[in-house]
């Protein structure tokens, strides 16, 4: 019994510290994105604009191609259904209803946390154990402006802007094949597609895909300066960093889910 | 000790207690360095010295006691005034510690970059004259995984003086390289002090380059200082440590059968 207790006391502190430290490093950064560089302490563009082409552009190949795989899918689903009823042309509300609001936003930063999050992770870790975060300290260069609000910038522009394209895609995975394999008429689709979205709909994945990229880089920058002794610590941070980004990431979708139900 | 506060010091040591936890790492020492001199820190592995390094450099804070660097207390600083006094310090690393992501002419430029308002022309000329000091002149565009170990330690020799620092720190020079690439690395030391009159810290517990390097040495065993002096003087001191260190003799096996008993049972007596 007392060891249950002593369990949950433990659990219950580390997560509190890992709190204030996640807390700490958020402060630390939007004081470097903001207050700092109205100092004239200047922002590290180039380095900002490298990250963003590596989370954007780099990225839209596969996302493109998932999310279009996603989109077909979806419609060749709600085909299954919907045909018994011989209304294969509200494939088009479906497809592009779940796109908009879930997932796009959702295929997009799942793909993102694969691919940049456990690099974000992986590059801070590895910088930690070679001692060249130490470097950057005693040059006078500070970290959390180098390091993290470049990546940081770059991820909360990118995401968004992948979940954009996301999003055209995923509805054209839908038009391939409600046009081509289901035999709907394709200005028909277009036409169900334009009638059966608002704006509303795209605020909601833009707002989700915003927070999921906050998610994101949290995790991976926390994760990676989290990381201690050697080659095996990095990759152990860089795993569980995939691991709660993506935790993560569902339950950002289940409250905004939620909130957007109800407003 | 001879710990009397003189303007000649360009760094002084009071009453520094570190400590992880309850696990107490150094214990209530305190020295001087003098300006423009070579001070060997020397001990075994575990005695604290990287810990004493590293709070040196502010990486750590001490538990208790001050740091004063040309008379400013640097561990009560605050973070923009303590970026101010590293301007004037310079770090080479163990492993080196350069940004494998840049090429080794922009990690000696990067610090010029970020602090001063220098052309990049300029930047570009000074990167130069640093790598030519330490002999990599050629290797401007290299990245750091291409060189080998004594070159990266040469090249982060060359970051750490980009800034034309009053102090440079040393930790363990010539660790993982064979002796001759060592040697190299010693002599660079001394002429980096001799040429430019900075002062050099280096942990270290090579004893064949501390003969060629040390102007004065701090011997460091389980957080406590057992002397301070030349090399001659430390090893003339009577002390068991000090005597097995320089014999290069093997720790005995466990003092008593008492201690042997506690450290095999976890318990401990309370003395």
């Amino acid at each position: 019994m007392t060891l249950f207790f002593g369990y949950v006391g433990r659990t219950t502190l580390n997560s509190l510290f890992s709190f204030a430290l996640v807390c700490q490093l958020m402060l630390d950064t939007l004081n470097w994105l903001f207050l700092q560089p109205l100092l004239g302490k200047g922002l590290r563009w180039r380095s900002a604009i490298e990250q963003f082409v590596e989370f954007g552009a780099r990225s839209m190949p596969i996302v493109g191609l998932i999310t279009f795989l996603v989109g077909a899918i979806i419609a060749l689903q709600s085909a299954y259904t919907l045909e018994q009823w011989g209304a294969t042309r509200f494939i088009a509300d479906l497809v592009g209803i779940s796109a908009l609001r879930e997932l796009a936003p959702l295929m997009a930063a799942i793909l993102v946390t694969g691919r940049n999050g456990s690099a974000i992770a992986a590059e801070i870790g590895t910088m930690k154990v070679a001692e060249e975060i130490d470097a950057l300290e005693v040059m006078g260069l500070n970290p959390v402006k180098f390091l993290v609000v470049p990546k940081f910038l770059a991820m909360v522009l990118a995401l968004p802007c992948i979940t954009v394209l996301a999003m055209f895609i995923m509805i054209a995975g839908g038009f391939f094949v409600s046009v081509f394999v289901i035999d709907v008429d394709a200005a028909v689709y277009i036409e169900q597609t334009m009638g059966a979205l608002k704006g509303k709909d795209l605020l909601t994945g833009m707002v989700k895909s915003f927070f999921f990229a906050l998610v994101i880089c949290w995790v991976g920058i926390y994760r990676g300066f989290q990381v201690e002794g050697g080659a095996e610590g990095v990759g152990r941070q860089t795993t569980s960093s995939v691991v709660t980004s993506i935790f993560l990431i569902i339950i950002a979708d289940l409250v905004w889910t939620i909130l957007f139900y109800f407003l | 000790m001879n710990a009397e506060a003189s303007a000649d010091n360009i760094i002084e040591v009071r009453d520094l207690v570190v400590q992880y936890g309850d696990h107490t790492v150094i214990n209530e020492i305190s020295f001087n360095v003098r300006r423009g001199e070579i001070f060997v820190i020397l001990g075994g592995s575990g005695c604290g010295k990287s810990t004493l390094l590293r709070n040196l450099v502010g990486l750590m804070k001490p538990s208790k006691g001050t740091i004063a660097i040309n008379g400013e207390d640097f561990t009560a600083m605050k973070d923009s005034e303590r970026s101010l006094v590293r301007k004037h310090m310079g770090m080479c690393f163990q492993g080196s510690a350069l940004f494998n992501s840049m090429t080794v002419g922009d990690n000696v430029a990067l610090p010029l970059r970020e602090h001063t308002q220098l052309e990049e022309s300029t930047i570009e000329i000074m990167t130069r004259i640093k790598l030519e000091l330490v002999g990599l002149g050629e290797f401007a565009d290299y990245l750091p995984s291409e060189l080998s170990g004594g070159m990266k330690k040469r090249a982060g020799l060359a970051r750490a003086m980009a800034m034309d620092p009053e102090i440079i720190f040393y930790d363990e020079p010539s660790a993982g390289l064979d002796p001759i690439v060592a040697a190299g690395l010693d002599e660079l030391i001394r002429q980096m002090q001799n040429t430019f009159n900075v002062t050099s810290i280096v942990v270290t517990h090579e004893l064949e380059s501390v003969k060629m390097i040390a102007d004065r040495v701090c011997m460091l065993e389980k957080g406590h200082i057992i002397g301070i002096g030349s090399l001659e003087e430390i090893r003339n001191i009577d002390h068991p440590y000090v005597k097995r260190f320089f014999a290069r003799k093997s720790q005995p096996e466990s003092a008593s059968d008492n201690t042997y008993f506690q450290t095999m049972t976890g318990e401990t007596k309370t003395t």
